[in-house]
C-alpha cells in the first residue's frame, strides 16, 4: 500500500512537472522521470508498459536504426511510444512512459521504441522487459565511461531479461554471443569484394577465441572485430545468419536481402557500410514485427540521415560533406576517415574532434586517439588536413604517429580563422568531420568554406 | 648500441586496451634500429631463455588479468632476476596488478596475483574511477590520465613510481603512485604515457643503455607536453 502510494505520489508529481515545463518551454524529456525515480526508486517497474516494447542499443548506429524504425512504423499508421526526443537512460525511458500514460498510471498505446543506452542496462532491463531488443554492435567507446566492450558485454547478458527476443549483428563475434539463452534472429552482410582477409584497423576487441583462447581464424575481416571467424581448436565461430544481405549494388543502390531461402530487394539510403547494417537491423526487426517488403522498402527509400550527422551540398563543382565523427570513440571515427578515404576525387578534411567541454574546462584525455586509425588519413587523394582546437598539438603528434606528410597539415588552436588556409586547388570534395557537441562549430565552418568556395569560383 | 636492444612486448593480442599500444609505436620510431618481440598468450615469453632490455605489458579487461597471472607465475623467479639485473619493465594500467599479492573481487573473493610486490587490487565494477594526474618521478612531471575499477592498497612508499601532485596514487588516499623497484615500473597512468611524457621516455631510452637517444618528433612532443603540463597545473 506505502509502495502504491509512493508510486502515485511520483506519478502526479511527474505529471504535473510536464505541464510546468511545457508552460516555461521548457523540455521534458529528461526531468519527470528523473523526479519520479527519486521518489520511487521501482517506479520504472510499476508504471504500466505497452504490451510490445523495441528497444535499440549499441556502440553505434542507436539513433539512427530507431528514427528508421519509427518512420516505418509511423508511415504503415502504427501509434506508439517513443524516447526519440528524450535521453536514452532509465530518466528518459521513464519520462517517455509517464507522458504516455493515461492518469490510471496504464499506457496509452500498446507498442514503444526506446532507444537505450547501454551502459544504463542495469538501470532499466530490470524494470522493463523489451519484446525485441536490437544490438546493433559493441565496440570501444568512451573509455572514461564505458571501459571496454567485455565489461559492457558482461553487463548487457546480465541484465537482458530472458523473455526479450534479440536481433543481433552476427557479423560482430562481441555482439553475436550476447545473453545466449535468449531467443534471437542474427543479421549481416555476406562477404563483399572490400572485405580482407587481415584487419587494418587498431581497436581489435577479439583476436583469440573466448572459449578457449587460441587465435580466431577469420574468413574476412570488415573492420576492427566486423567479420566472420571461427576457432581452429573448438567449435566456436560466427552464426548462421538469419537476415543476409547477399548482394550490394552500389551502382544501382540497391542490396538483396536473403531470409529463409526467399530473396528481397531493398533501396539503398546511402552507400556507407555503418548505414547499410543500420537499415538491415531495421528491416529485420521490421519483418519479426510482421511488416513486408512492400511496407517497409517505400518508406525506407525516403529516409534522410539526420542533418546533424550527415549532409552532402554541391557548392559550385566542389561537394561540402559534413559527417558526423563522434569524438573519444574511436571506430566511429575511423569509420569516417575510412570513409572519406574511400570517396572518389581529390579532397580537403576538416577534424574537429576534441571535446568543446573539456577544451573549455578541462583537459581532454586523448588516449583515444591511439585507436582510432589516423592511419587512413595517409592516402594521395587527401590533399589537406586542417584541424583546430584545445588538443591541437596532440593531434599533430597523432598525425606524425600516422606518418601523414606534414606539408599537408595545418594545425592550429584556433578553429575559426581554420578555413583562410584551406587551399582549394585541384579539390573536388571538402569533409568536415566533428563531433557531437561542435554542431555550432561545425555549421560555422561549413558556411565560411561555402563562402570561400563561391568566392574563389566567382 | 641500438641494434642490439630487445624489447618484448607481452601478450598484444588483448594487453591493448585505452591505446596504450601506441607507446610500443612510439618506441619504434624512437629506436628504428632496436628489435621488437610480440609474445602471443600461446607462446613462452622470450625473456625466459632470451636476454631483453624492455619488457612492457598493457591494460587488459578483468577476466584477462586471471589468465595472464596463470602464464606469468611460472615465470615469476625469471621476473625477480630480470628485475634485479636492472632490466627496464613497463607495466600501465592494471597491469600492474598481476605483480601485486592478489586482486580481490566484489564478492569477497580473490584471485593470487604474482606476489612480488607488497600491495593488493580491489575491484569495484560499479565505480569506475577516472581523474587527471601530475606526479614526480625522479626530477620528472609526469603527466597523464586514470580510468578504472580497481585500487591498489598496501605498501608501496618503499618503492613507489612517482610522487603525486596532482590526482591520486594507487588508491583515493594514496599520494604515492604506482610501484616501483629499480628498473620496474608499473603504474595506473593510462594512454600515450611515453608519448605525452618525452622527458620521461628519454630517460627510460637511457636506463636502456642509450646514453644520447634522439626522441621521434622532439619538437612536437616537447611542445604538447609543456601546453599539456600547464594546462593541467592550472586546473
Amino acid at each position: 500500500m506505502k509502495k502504491k502510494i509512493a508510486f502515485y505520489f511520483a506519478f502526479y508529481l511527474a505529471k504535473i512537472s510536464i505541464i510546468a515545463l511545457k508552460m516555461i518551454k521548457r523540455d521534458a524529456t529528461q526531468f519527470p522521470g528523473k523526479l519520479a525515480i527519486t521518489l520511487c526508486p521501482d517506479f520504472l517497474e510499476k508504471i504500466g508498459k505497452p504490451k510490445t516494447i523495441i528497444a535499440v542499443t549499441g556502440t553505434n548506429g542507436k539513433t539512427t536504426v530507431c528514427n528508421m524504425i519509427e518512420n516505418c512504423l509511423k508511415e504503415n499508421g502504427y501509434d506508439f511510444m517513443d524516447n526519440q526526443l528524450g535521453s536514452n537512460t532509465n530518466s528518459g525511458i521513464a519520462s517517455t512512459f509517464i507522458k504516455g500514460a493515461k492518469l490510471s498510471g496504464k499506457p496509452k498505446k500498446d507498442l514503444a521504441v526506446f532507444e537505450i543506452d547501454e551502459r544504463s542496462s542495469i538501470r532499466v532491463y530490470p524494470y522493463v522487459k523489451p519484446t525485441y531488443l536490437i544490438c546493433t554492435n559493441l565496440f570501444r567507446d568512451s573509455l572514461m565511461r564505458n571501459a571496454h566492450t567485455e565489461f559492457i558485454s558482461n553487463m548487457l547478458s546480465s541484465n537482458i531479461p530472458k523473455e526479450t527476443k534479440l536481433i543481433l549483428n552476427g557479423d560482430d563475434l562481441i555482439v553475436s554471443n550476447l545473453s545466449p539463452e535468449n531467443k534471437r534472429v542474427y543479421f549481416g552482410i555476406d562477404r563483399l569484394p572490400t572485405d580482407t582477409d587481415t584487419c587494418q584497423n587498431i581497436a581489435r576487441d577479439i583476436i583469440v577465441c573466448p572459449k578457449c583462447d587460441s587465435k580466431l581464424e577469420y574468413d574476412f575481416v570488415r573492420y576492427n572485430h566486423i567479420g566472420r571467424a571461427h576457432c581452429t581448436k573448438c567449435d566456436f565461430k560466427s552464426p548462421k545468419i538469419d537476415y543476409e544481405v547477399t548482394k550490394i549494388d552500389f551502382e544501382n543502390k540497391t542490396m538483396t536481402i536473403k531470409h529463409q531461402e526467399k530473396e528481397e530487394q531493398y533501396d539503398l539510403i546511402q552507400d556507407n557500410i555503418i548505414n547499410i547494417y543500420n537499415m538491415l537491423a531495421t528491416i529485420t526487426l521490421l519483418q519479426e514485427l510482421g511488416l513486408k517488403q512492400e511496407q517497409i522498402n517505400p518508406v525506407l527509400s525516403k529516409q534522410k540521415i539526420v542533418d546533424t550527422r550527415f549532409s552532402k551540398e554541391k557548392v559550385g563543382n566542389i561537394e561540402v560533406i559534413t559527417q558526423l565523427a563522434k569524438g573519444m570513440n574511436p571506430i566511429a571515427c575511423s569509420r569516417a576517415f575510412d570513409y572519406v578515404r574511400k570517396e572518389s576525387g581529390n579532397k580537403a578534411v576538416y577534424l574537429l574532434l576534441d571535446d568543446l567541454h573539456d577544451a573549455a574546462n578541462g583537459s581532454e584525455n586523448t588516449a583515444w586517439h591511439y585507436d582510432t586509425d589516423f592511419e587512413f588519413l595517409k592516402d594521395e587523394s587527401i590533399k589537406q588536413i586542417l584541424t583546430a582546437g584545445a588538443r591541437y598539438l596532440d593531434t599533430k603528434v597523432r598525425l606524425e604517429m600516422a606518418e601523414i606528410e606534414m606539408e599537408k597539415v595545418v594545425c592550429q588552436r584556433e578553429e575559426l580563422s581554420l578555413t583562410e588556409k584551406l587551399n582549394l586547388e585541384g579539390i573536388e570534395k571538402v569533409f568536415i568531420l566533428h563531433d557531437l557537441y561542435a554542431m555550432d562549430l561545425k555549421n560555422e565552418i561549413k558556411e565560411q568554406v561555402k563562402r570561400k568556395i563561391q568566392e574563389e569560383q566567382k | 648500441m641500438e641494434e642490439n636492444l630487445k624489447i618484448e612486448i607481452l601478450f598484444p593480442e588483448f594487453c591493448n586496451l585505452y591505446g596504450d599500444l601506441s607507446n610500443m609505436k612510439y618506441l619504434q620510431k624512437c629506436l628504428p634500429k632496436a628489435h621488437f618481440h610480440e609474445t602471443a598468450f600461446d607462446e613462452e615469453p622470450i625473456f625466459v631463455k632470451e636476454k631483453v632490455n624492455f619488457i612492457y605489458l598493457g591494460p587488459m579487461t578483468e577476466s584477462r588479468q586471471e589468465k595472464v597471472i596463470q602464464k606469468l607465475l611460472p615465470y615469476k623467479q625469471k621476473i625477480e632476476e630480470l628485475i634485479e639485473q636492472n632490466v627496464v619493465f613497463l607495466m600501465t594500467g592494471n597491469a600492474l596488478e598481476i605483480f601485486s599479492e592478489y586482486i580481490e573481487k566484489e564478492d569477497g573473493s580473490r584471485i593470487q596475483a604474482l606476489g612480488i610486490f607488497k600491495i593488493y587490487a580491489k575491484q569495484d565494477m560499479l565505480h569506475r574511477h577516472n581523474s587527471k594526474f601530475i606526479g614526480k618521478w625522479e626530477d620528472i612531471d609526469i603527466i597523464g590520465f586514470k580510468s578504472q575499477f580497481t585500487f591498489s592498497y598496501g605498501q608501496n612508499s618503499e618503492g613507489y613510481f612517482a610522487s603525486v601532485e596532482k590526482g591520486i596514487g594507487i588508491n583515493k588516499e594514496s599520494k604515492l603512485e604506482g610501484i616501483q623497484r629499480k628498473n620496474f615500473i608499473g603504474t595506473y597512468v593510462i594512454g600515450p604515457i611515453l608519448i605525452l611524457n618525452p622527458y620521461f621516455t628519454k630517460k627510460l631510452i637511457q636506463k636502456m643503455g642509450i646514453e644520447e637517444p634522439k626522441l621521434a618528433f622532439a619538437e612536437d612532443v616537447k611542445k604538447a607536453y609543456e601546453y599539456r603540463l600547464k594546462e593541467l597545473q592550472n586546473l
